[in-house]
Parts: structure tokens; sequence; C-alpha cells
């Protein structure tokens, strides 16, 4: 909002989080209404069987391990034989299996039931990942991302691929992107008008949006030596740009680990400093709200922005982090201080100051809040509203195949909801998997306390 | 349970053993205070090290050598005086004397030194480091975590001497006592080498203390100013000057010093060529050497990674890549051989390829730097001859190349298609040659490697626990690593040491390690008298 308008009335609670009746009756009564438009478990037999089977892989860490790394496998097996050795090799590792998987392990002792066993477990796996993943490639998933756009949901697409550690893979993702990009932009034409999707009170905002991963850019990414994979990124992703710009398209350069975040936030800032980019194409930038130090990230990119007038403005995801575990482990290992909250209301208090600060920050950056927490989510439409901007203000993502509930009931409420789409093939796509199964069956996430069916009003209530 | 004998200054209880955090470098303003450590590391050389015999220091009386920067061999980093024969044997006469004293004390006491040397160490860190970028161009995470390791070794061996000194419980009947204690052995010769030029120097010596030992140092004539620096740190620490001693100097000090009938322990870490040497001269007693001489041997590797066809690539190749290339391959932990499964040779092949191709060769002191120099001109002849034999009976896939000129540097090569009873399969190369086999399946691989006479480290990526089992149970290796890297092994938590000819199998960092410094003495005392049991 423009930092004339006077903010809205705050008291400062002793933990430092901002307390707010008003707003806090606001979040109540949204958070209610969206949640009511949640199907219950009974329209969707098939979801039902999912949250079952993330409930149980929630409550047993051994068992959790176990199917984790089977699925993170099944695409690197050679045979049905294989697959069922492998899975049953990691069930033997869990000391007290269900009984449903014990079955499964009586019947592997046989050649014939090795190979049914394989094949069972090869479709689950496939289940759970055309959940996530909406197509093998850009033209495939076409058909989802304007089904999408149909029902009022738009979308950013995220080519999944495998670790880029030469320079001939680094070349072969960034022309998948520029392939992808103008796939897009073509197909895209043809969709109808979607007012609330394609405009907000600074310009148009493109239907083709693309996520990109400066990881996948360069094989030269190193945590020590930022400087050496941004410049080889850099050559990658100016094309890109470019060719965003040309198209009008949106990019979004995703966030990763905090070992390349110098290098990513550098980078994009460096090249969106560029005179030829000064008027496009749209971009945007991520914020890890997990991370201790993502207020004074935030400020160096509004410090960015103060410096560098574009049009349009710069898109600030905010989310919460996906790499919590990977920052976790490696912090204990190496002996340094945790990057990140260790706890999840500390991170929730942060990701709502994040999202005041970034509301109020408007219109030198376009605000995307990106989460499935539905206090979370809440709290931005409400805290945008009680700034007195417009719905069409803020924009809301979610992750395909884990928001799904909550996309529906924002776009049934006339919200701008956009969805993560990653598209890839299945080899491709385990890492990306594998990092969500963790993130939502972990005991904290928001996603297994609505599947352990806690009040509405603990979800809802202040972090 | 034996009490323990504290003097007032030993501290109560020292805190649990933790490694010391490296560098978190991933920071900026953590990476921009190497430079100011490296400029003011320069404005001191060269470095003067000189023979140091207890309290005498002769900086000039034989002969001298220099050390030089591998990436730039005209700047001299320090310059040494050569031991000659008759400091060696003062050394080890004063290291004689020294024991006397410094066995008498306790453990605590003697924990107090080493971890008040381990704090001194803590203080100069970046110099210590800069100094190793310099003297043995280790790129700055790897001399950092050299220092912290060295600073890992005083602390942990400080503790686990206070624990040995309790001795071990025996079974107690009525009428007797019995007591098991370790006692120290006496003279420790330390022969270390350049590759971990502080913290290998400062593990052999820190047990040797630890346990109540006097020590003789001969560091590598590649490194004689991170030795000094090491013995500066501990007589900072308050090791008497006649325990520690320091004969800088090339082979020929270290045959004088470990053939001298007043040492008892040899602690050596280096080829296997010269640990055998070693093995025979110790075997020889002496006129007059009532004692056995026991030799703790680091030796060399050929380290094989077994890849499995259900392997992830991603995780597989950078961690394959930077186990042979980084410190252009010089660690005894190095990858040297990649066994892979037949299925995904050629996906492997690629991608290992690709990765090489992008490896950034340059100095040490560039935070870029995976792959320095190879430490001097010997070094890099070796290299070349292994690289050009691996093109002439096999084929080089991939290199980094060109290499900057003006140092030693050698291109980072993958190499394949070798036949089996090449010398490039068989022998340490010690530099950045990596070479890539196909394999049946793993218990091919593992054949392969029980028919090396090496036992160094072992790599495995594979995901079906029932063939890390298999892997873990058949490989001889001192150290198998499964889906991460072969190389830094962190004190405590990998105890690290070969078997067969890559070592006496006696563990640095492990909970074993100090029993190598120590003999164990047997107390049983009768205490009956006249049918009374006096307790």
């Amino acid at each position: 909002m423009d930092r004339a308008q006077p903010s809205p009335p705050v008291e400062k609670r002793v933990d430092g989080a901002v307390s707010n009746p008003e707003l806090e009756r606001e979040i109540k009564q949204l958070g209610g209404e969206l949640h009511g438009s949640f199907p219950s478990a009974l329209r969707h037999p098939v979801r039902a069987v999912d949250a079952r089977a993330m409930e149980m892989a929630s409550s047993d860490r051994e068992l959790r391990a176990a199917l984790f790394r089977f699925v993170d496998v099944v695409p690197a097996c050679r045979s049905l034989d294989d697959v069922a050795r492998h899975l049953t090799d990691f069930l033997d590792e869990v000391p007290e299996a269900p009984p449903p998987l014990e079955a499964a392990m009586r019947i592997a002792h046989t050649k014939a039931g090795r190979a049914a066993l394989g094949a069972a477990a090869a479709r689950g796996v496939r289940h759970i990942a055309h959940r996530f993943i909406v197509g093998e490639t850009p033209r495939a998933a076409l058909s989802v991302l304007s089904q999408l756009w149909n029902r009022g949901i738009a979308s950013s697409v995220d080519l999944l691929g495998e670790a880029t550690v030469t320079a001939a893979e680094a070349d072969r993702y960034a022309h998948r992107c520029a392939a992808a990009l103008a796939e897009l932009a073509a197909a895209v034409r043809g969709w109808p008008e979607r007012p609330m999707l394609e405009r907000d009170a600074t310009g148009t905002l493109p239907r083709a949006n693309l996520s990109v991963k400066v990881s996948a850019l360069t094989p030269l990414l190193r945590a020590d030596a930022p400087a050496l994979g941004k410049q080889d990124a850099a050559r990658r992703l100016r094309p890109l740009l470019v060719g965003a710009r040309e198209q009008r398209a949106h990019i979004h350069i995703d966030m990763e680990s905090l070992d390349s975040r110098e290098a990513v936030l550098d980078l994009v800032l460096e090249l969106l400093s560029e005179p030829e980019f000064a008027e496009g194409p749209s971009a945007g930038v991520v914020l890890q709200a997990y991370l201790r130090d993502s207020p004074q990230q935030l400020e160096q990119i509004l410090a960015w922005t103060r410096a560098h007038t574009r049009t349009p403005p710069l898109q600030v995801r905010l989310v919460k982090g996906a790499y919590w575990d990977h920052e976790l482990v490696q912090a204990r290992q190496q002996g340094w201080p945790a990057p990140v909250f260790e706890v999840k209301a500390e991170c929730d208090r942060n990701f709502e100051t994040l999202t005041r600060r970034l509301l109020e920050a408007r219109p030198a950056v376009r605000v995307a809040v990106a989460s499935h927490n539905l206090r979370s989510v809440s709290h931005a439409i409400a805290y945008n509203r009680l700034l007195g901007a417009p719905d069409t203000e803020l924009e809301l993502q979610v992750l395909r195949g884990l928001g799904d509930e909550l996309q529906d009931a924002l776009a049934q409420h006339g919200f701008r909801v956009r969805t993560y789409c990653p598209v890839g093939d299945l080899v491709a796509g385990m890492a990306y998997l594998v990092r969500r199964l963790l993130e939502n069956t972990s005991n904290e996430a928001f996603i297994s306390e609505q599947a352990r069916n806690t009040p509405l009003e603990t979800l809802l209530a202040a972090p | 349970m034996t009490v323990l004998n504290r003097s007032p200054s030993t501290p109560a209880r020292l805190a649990p053993f933790s490694n010391e955090p490296v560098l978190e470098l991933r920071r900026a303003a953590v990476r921009a205070r190497l430079e100011d450590a490296l400029t003011a590391l320069d404005r001191g050389l060269p470095l003067e090290v000189p023979v140091m015999v207890g309290d005498d220091a002769r900086a000039g009386a034989g002969s001298r050598f220099d050390s030089t920067d591998p990436g730039d061999p005209e700047r001299v980093v320090a310059r040494a005086a050569q031991a000659h024969e008759g400091e060696v044997a003062a050394a080890v006469a004063t290291a004689g004397e020294g024991f006397r004293r410094w066995s008498r004390k306790s453990a605590g006491d003697r924990a107090l030194a080493l971890t008040r040397a381990a704090g001194w160490m803590r203080d100069h860190r970046l110099e210590l480091a800069a100094l190793e970028v310099r003297e043995c161009a280790k790129p700055w995470p790897e001399a950092d975590a050299d220092v912290c390791e060295a600073i890992d070794f005083l602390e942990y061996y400080a503790r686990g001497a206070v624990a040995l000194e309790a001795g071990r419980e025996l079974i107690q009947v009525p009428g007797e006592r019995n007591e098991l204690r370790y006692a120290p052995r006496g003279v420790t010769a330390v022969v270390s080498p350049w590759n971990f030029p502080l913290a290998i120097p400062c593990g052999m010596a820190a047990a040797s203390l630890a346990t109540g030992n006097a020590v003789v140092l001969k560091p590598a004539e590649q490194s004689p100013a991170c030795a000094l620096r090491l013995v500066e740190a501990l007589r900072a620490g308050g090791v008497p000057a006649e325990t520690i001693s320091l004969l800088p100097g090339t082979g020929e000090v270290g045959a004088a010093l470990v053939k001298d009938p007043g040492v008892h322990t040899i602690a050596f870490t280096g080829s296997m060529q010269v640990g055998l040497e070693i093995v025979r001269a110790a075997a020889e007693p002496h006129r007059g050497q009532h004692h056995l001489k026991r030799v703790v041997a680091e030796l060399g590797g050929k380290n094989c990674v077994l890849v499995d066809a259900d392997a992830d690539l991603d995780e597989a190749v950078p961690e394959i890549v930077s186990s042979a290339f980084v410190y252009a391959g010089q660690k005894c932990s190095a990858a040297a051989r990649v066994l892979v499964h037949e299925a995904i040779l050629e996906p492997l092949l690629e991608r290992l390829a690709g990765a090489v191709r992008v490896l950034v060769v340059g100095q040490a002191a560039d935070l870029e730097t995976v792959v320095p120099p190879v430490i001097e001109r010997a070094a890099k002849e070796r290299v070349d001859r292994y690289r050009e034999l691996a093109g002439r009976t096999g084929r080089l896939v991939a290199a980094a190349e060109p290499v900057p000129e003006g140092g030693w540097f050698c291109p980072p090569t993958l190499a394949t298609d070798l036949p089996p009873d090449s010398p490039v399969l068989a022998e340490e190369i010690f530099g950045p040659l990596l070479t890539v086999e196909p394999i049946g399946d793993i218990e091919e691989g593992c054949e392969i490697i029980e028919r090396l006479p090496y036992a160094l480290t072992g790599g495995l990526f594979a995901r079906d626990p029932a063939t890390v089992r298999f892997v873990s149970s058949r490989t001889p290796v001192g150290n198998l690593y499964v889906n991460r890297g072969t190389t830094g092994a962190k004190v405590g938590r990998q105890p690290f040491g070969g078997n067969k000819l890559s070592g006496t199998g006696s563990k640095a960092g492990g909970p074993d390690y100090l029993l190598q410094f120590v003999e164990p003495r047997a107390v049983t005392e009768n205490t009956m008298r006249h049918g009374i049991v006096v307790h």
C-alpha cells in the first residue's frame, strides 16, 4: 500500500508478536468460511485414503523413513522384482510393521508374488506422484493448466529435473525453460478472460508463469564461492528473462537451501537492475520465513526496490521454506547455529510479521503469500483488508496435490490463487516428492494436523 | 575404582567433547575475514623454522632448506634448519628427560595443557589456515577443516587420557586386589606428512602427550612452518619444552630418528614404502635397547567407490567428484577407482565426465578453487606419468584443461577402459586422477576390492539396505562410507585408519587410539594376612 496511508492500530505483545482484536476477528471469520468450503472426506474417498496413508506415515518414524526411501528409489529400479525386493528390504528394517505390510512381505517370498507386489507398489507410487506432478512435459500439462484457469485458478509451472552437475545439463534445463515459456505463452492466448487472475492495481499479471531454479542453471553453484555459480547461471538466465519479456510471461526464481541463497538473490537482483530489464519481464523472488534472518533479507529486497523502480514491480513470494530438515541436519553436523526457527510457533509468527511488512511495502512489490496454513492465509487476507486494499492486491499460492482443497476454497471465495504445478518425469520428480511428503507428514505440519481433525479454533489461533 | 590423582590446577571436569565447528563460509561476512588473514601472513614471509631441542632453538647451525608455495614456487614460505644427526640424538635424550617429569603428572594436568593448546589454536585459527593455504596449497575450506581437526585431536585425546588413567575393571575375589593401569611408553617419534600439515602431526603428538609420553616431531620437509606452529601451540598451552622437540628435515632425519634406541613408539603417517622401511628399522633392537619399538602407521590407500544400479546419481556424482578431486586428490582417503554396476555405467560416466570438465583448477587462496596445485614438482611428474599411462593403455574421458601456469598444477582427469592389470588401477597415485570400471554386480566389486593390498577407505552408493549390510560385512576397509563422500572423517565420529597394508588399524580420533601409546600394567595384591582380609 501507499506509505502515506495510516497503519492500522496494533499493540505489541510481550513476545514481540502483534495482537489486534479487529484483525483476529477477521481471521477467525475468514478462516471459518474457507474451512467450511473444504470438501468432507466422505465426498472424496480417494483423498480420504491418501490422508489415512499420510497419517499412518506420520505416526511411525521408522515406517515413514522406510516408505519414503522406497518411494525415492522406485524410479531407479530395473524390474518389478527389483521394486518388490527394495520394498521388502526397507520394511525389514521397520521393527513393527503394520499388518497390511506384513502380508505384503509374505507374498514376496515367491517370484510371482514379488512381481505382483512390485506392480502394486509401483502403481501406488505413481498414484502418489501424479497427485503432485501435473504431467511429464509442459505440453502434457497444458490441459490441466487450462482446466485450472477455467475454474478461476492461475498456475506457475516448475520444471522438475535431475540435479545439474554438468554444463550440458544446465544448458538442457535452460533450453527446457525457454521451450516451456514459448509453449505456455502460445497456449494461454486462447484462454478466456479471468480479470481476478490477470490484473491488479499496478497492471497486468501475465497468464503464463514459470518458476525457475538457479541450481539447475549452473553446475557451479557453491556455498563458499557464490560469485562463480552466479556468473555461470547469469548467462543462462538472461536469455530466459528476455524470452519472458518478449512473450509477456512471468518468471519466478525459486529459492532453495541456504547454501545457495546469497548467489540466487544477488543474481536475480543484479540481473533485474540491468537497464534492459527495467520494464519487464514480470519477475519474482522468494522469501523463506523459516530462516531466522529472513526479516533482514526482506529489508535487503525492499531496499533494492526503492533503488530500482521497475514496472511491473518485483513479486515477492512468501513461503515457509521446504528445506527445514536439511538446514537443521546440516547445521547440527557442522556445529553451526540453526539458521531456521526450531519452534513452529516462532516460524508462524515470523511468517505473519513478514506478511504485514510485505503488504505495507506495496506498491513497490507485488505480494504472493504461499502457504497451506489456514491461519497464515487468513491472516494475510484479513490484514490486506484491514489496510483497506481490495482482495485483488494480494495473491495466494498453493502447491499442486497438497493445497488442492485450500485452492478450491480460495477460488470459490473469489481470491486470486495460483497453484505451483511441477512438471516432469517420475525420476526427476522424486526429490521433490519426498521433500513434500516429509514436509507434510511431519508432526507439526498443518496438513497432518488437519488430517488429525484438530479443532478449527486451534488451527486458527494466533501462533 | 582407582582414585584419580588430581592436582589443584586440574579442572574437576572437562565439558563433553564436541567437534570444533568449521567456518560457515556460506556467509559473506565470514568469507570476508580470510583475505586479511592471508595478507597478514604474507607480510611475515618467509618464516624461520629452527631445530628445537628442548629450550634450545638453533636456526643456523647446519644446512637449510625452504618450503615454497606450490602455486607459486618462487614464493618461499619458510626457511628451515635441517636437523643433523647430533641434534636427533640430543632431541631423543632431551625427550627422555622430559618424559620422566611429564609422565609423573596426572592425566588431568596434561589434559589442561592440551586443551590450552587447543585454545591457542582457536585464537590463531585464521592465521594457521592461511599458512596451510600458502605452504601446502590447501584451499581455504580444507585448511580450515584441518585446523579444526587439530583442535579436535587435542580436546578428544585429553579427555580420553583422563578416562584411561582410571584403568579398567577386573574381576575381584576375596583376598586379592586386582588393578589394571596404563602407563606411558616413553619417547614417541612422530613422523608426519604435509597433506594435513597441522591435524596429523597434532593428532599423533597429542595422543602421545595426553598419555604421558614425550615427543620428538619430524614433520614433512614440505610443511615445516605448520609444524613449528604446532610446537608453539603445545608449548603455549603448557607442554614443557623438553617434552616436545622439533626436528625439521628431509627423509634421513626421520630415518635417524626412528633408529634411535631411545625411541619407544613411532607414530608415522605417510607412504606405504616409507612405512614398511620404518617397520623394518623398528624391528631391529640396538645395543642397550631394552624394549620393542611399537609402530603406529597410517599408510596409503587405493580407495574404491562401489556404485550399484539403484544409486541416486544426483547424489553419487558430486560426492565422487569431490572425494576424488578436492585438494587435488592428495588425501589418503581420496577416491581413486569407481566400480559401477554395468547397468548404469554410461549415465554415470557421462555425468562424471561433465562434472570433471567444470572443476575449477586454481590457486588455493581463491575460494572458487576445488583443485589446487599438487605439492611439488616430483608429485606433478608422478601424476603426469600415470595420466600418460592411462591415456596410452586406456582412455581419458574428460579433464579440466587448460590448467594455470606457474604452479604444480595437474589437470583433474577421468580415465576408463584400462587393462585389469594396469598400475593405474593398483598403485596409489595421490593426485587428481580417477578411473571408472564396470562390474557385473556388487559382489564382483567386493572381490576386486579384496584383491587390493590396501584397505583404507571405501565408498558405496546403493539404496537397498541389504546391499549396504552385505558390503559392510564383506569389505576389509577401515572406513566405509555409504551414500556420501569418502573423505572428511571427523574426530569422535569416524575413527580413521586402514587395515591390510594401509596401516596398523589404530584408528585415529577413535576410542582405542590411545592404547597404542601406553603399556598395560596389572598389579595384584594379596590382601589376606593370617586369615584376615585387609581391605
